[in-house]
């Protein structure tokens, strides 16, 4: 979903940057806030792990592959979508600068729809679902999913911004596409937070706000 | 429970162990994004897999056309390859890139907790 520079014109990827800006700025603010001796390896972790993952692109059908965005994974073990924000810009700044993965000029874009919108539909969904299953598994699957479903619809109004994809046929292959990417986004999310929960109960005790 | 430290290393492993494997098993399709736009612009069916090639070049050409973006950038590592250097070059690139990742993480991290008041 890494939006390249040439689909969306400068003017308004300058608005996306700024609005970026806010949340990041916002995210700053989480860390320093939230970030304990305890939390700050488990951070660096989840960013390693998440660029990591971002590599591995898995074939769905239409001639297509798709990779996990990991903004709910973030979200949902460090307790806030700002932490989405957080580590999933320091992903797309690397991947940008050095491995020309996704625009310069439209960075802000992606920020909004992989870090913002990934990280809040993850985790307030995640927040949402778990007193009706009452275990984090089946919350974390529909919280990955819906994460980057909605990202990839947003990203489709962009792009109909820009000028670059017509709305219904953007929101419909993004959607398309992204509705089968979902399963493997909301997969590894349940199946992360199991193994991390396994290792380390505390953690997911501690960090969701939700009683277990 | 694990202990903390082996928890941290375990974590780092699978992390580093993905990088390694990426370049292996990733499928060089086009993303959704991409699939998406092949579509619009003719060179793919968007529910069918072949995608034109030619017709692919000239859809770059078209959309920078649409949005006269035409910032190009050549970054050291272009698609996760080291220049000269096969798929064992791409898992290194991969894994350059989780190790900073980790590191930029870890620095920031450090000096935002430290500004703590």
């Amino acid at each position: 979903m890494h939006i390249p520079d040439a689909f969306i014109p400068l003017p308004q990827a300058a608005v996306y940057w700024i609005i970026a800006l806010i949340f990041i700025a916002l995210s700053l603010r989480w860390a320093r806030k939230e970030l304990s001796d305890e939390k700050i390896p488990l951070v660096a972790i989840l960013a390693a792990g998440i660029f990591a993952i971002q590599a591995v692109n898995i074939p769905i059908p239409w001639g297509t592959s798709g990779h996990m965005m990991g903004a709910a994974l973030a979200a949902i073990v460090l307790g806030s979508p700002f932490a989405a924000v957080f580590i999933l810009t320091l992903v797309l700044i690397v991947q940008g600068v050095l491995f020309g993965d996704g625009g310069l000029t439209v960075m802000g874009a992606n920020i909004i729809n992989m870090g913002v919108i990934g990280g809040f539909f993850g985790y307030y969904s995640y927040r949402g679902f778990y007193p009706i299953f009452k275990s984090p598994y089946a919350p974390a699957f529909i919280a990955g999913w819906l994460s980057l479903f909605i990202a990839a619809l947003a990203c489709a109004v962009e792009m109909a911004m820009a000028g670059t994809f017509p709305l219904g046929l953007g929101l419909f292959s993004m959607g398309l596409y992204h509705a089968v990417i979902g399963i493997i986004e909301g997969g590894i999310t349940a199946f992360a937070i199991y193994l991390i929960a396994t290792a380390r109960p505390d953690i997911m005790a501690d960090s969701t706000g939700v009683p277990t | 429970m694990m202990d903390k430290k082996t928890f941290i290393f375990a974590g780092l492993a699978v992390a580093l162990v993905i990088a390694a494997m990426a370049p292996f098993i990733a499928s060089s399709n086009p993303d959704g994004l991409e699939s998406a736009f092949f579509g619009i612009f003719g060179a793919k069916e968007i529910q069918g897999s072949d995608l034109n090639e030619d017709a692919a070049g000239s859809a770059e050409e078209e959309v920078t056309a649409i949005t006269s973006n035409e910032f190009s950038f050549a970054s050291p590592f272009p698609d996760y390859s080291i220049e000269g250097l096969s798929k064992f070059g791409e898992a290194a690139a991969v894994i350059i890139g989780t190790l900073l990742v980790l590191g930029i993480a870890l620095g920031l991290s450090r000096v935002i907790a430290a500004r703590q008041g």
